[in-house]
């Protein structure tokens, strides 16, 4: 299941939309859940400086992957964090660093979360 | 503007070919590195100024950083003063707010240039900066003469074109 996002934090004030460069899926697990950040293809999401959601409660889950890329600067598979099981919303605040395809720079986003989570 | 251009387009861009250069606006930054006392604006004037907007954790950044070195390693006698504005993406548990991560990112890199912290973004939002790395060429009256960003490295063609501005500036 996607999750949409909200706009992206970085945008440009005319430049026309742009889709997402990452997706968060949720999976549903034995324990929970997996949620996963997808890269829109040819972007790439910063290892040195690991995804963040923060959840309005408080709580702050850190995205890893063992797989990076050559230089160690990047996710070369789509990080992951476990969730335990929950009823309700997934409501946060998604940080991201992402260096999208064609383009020799970063951009930090900050995208709201708030999505139902798929049934159990 | 370079925030106007599709972003495809928009790696590295002169931002003021022929119009009326605007003066740089007087930062703040109160946290140094590399140097005894905070750099000011003014304090500055006849020199050529190179602002890098940067953070360690940025592979773009980092990528960058040899260029950056040998321009201060060329040019810094001749003129140019060199300022990375380090500008933290996350949040401070992130550990990008932290002076001493910063401190052992500037020896670990060889970099010798003062480096600003820019904690709270003042200085970046200042001038209107939205992507890591960003560059700001400032003339020797204070004046900026070219702003762009991206990754470059040493002897490519965007090293030798900001290499050729500065050389411009500094004859100037």
């Amino acid at each position: 299941m996607a999750l949409a996002l909200g706009p992206l934090a970085a945008c440009a004030v005319a430049a026309p939309p742009r889709p997402a460069p990452v997706r968060l899926e949720a999976a549903v697990t034995r324990a929970g859940y997996r949620l996963s950040l997808i890269p829109a293809p040819g972007a790439r999401i910063n290892a040195r400086l690991k995804p963040v959601l923060e959840l309005t409660d408080g709580t702050r889950l850190q995205f890893d992957a063992p797989a990076l890329t050559a230089d160690s600067g990047y996710f070369a598979e789509p990080p992951v964090i476990g969730l335990e099981r929950r009823p309700g919303r997934l409501r946060g605040l998604l940080r991201v660093g992402v260096c999208p395809a064609g383009l020799n720079v970063c951009e930090s986003l900050a995208l709201p979360v708030d999505q139902p989570l798929p049934p159990g | 503007m370079a925030k106007l251009l599709p972003i495809s387009l928009a790696v590295l861009v002169a931002l003021v070919p022929g119009g009326e250069p605007r003066p740089a606006p007087a930062w703040k930054n109160v946290s140094w590195l590399n140097i005894d006392r905070p750099l000011t604006l003014e304090s500055l004037r006849g020199r050529v100024v190179l602002l890098n907007f940067w953070v360690f954790t940025c592979v773009n950044c980092t990528n960058t950083v040899p260029a950056l070195v040998e321009f201060d390693r060329n040019y810094r006698a001749r003129g140019l003063t060199l300022i990375g504005i380090h500008t933290p993406e996350f949040p401070p548990y992130a550990g990008e707010h932290d002076e001493g991560n910063l401190a052992r990112a500037l020896q670990q890199r060889g970099i010798l240039y003062p480096n600003a912290q820019d904690n709270d973004r003042a200085t970046w939002e200042l001038y209107g900066i939205e992507y890591w790395p960003s560059f700001v060429l400032i003339d020797r009256k204070g004046r900026i003469r070219y702003e762009g960003y991206g990754e470059f490295h040493l002897g490519d063609a965007w090293y030798r074109e900001w290499s050729h501005r500065i050389e411009a500036l500094l004859a100037e």
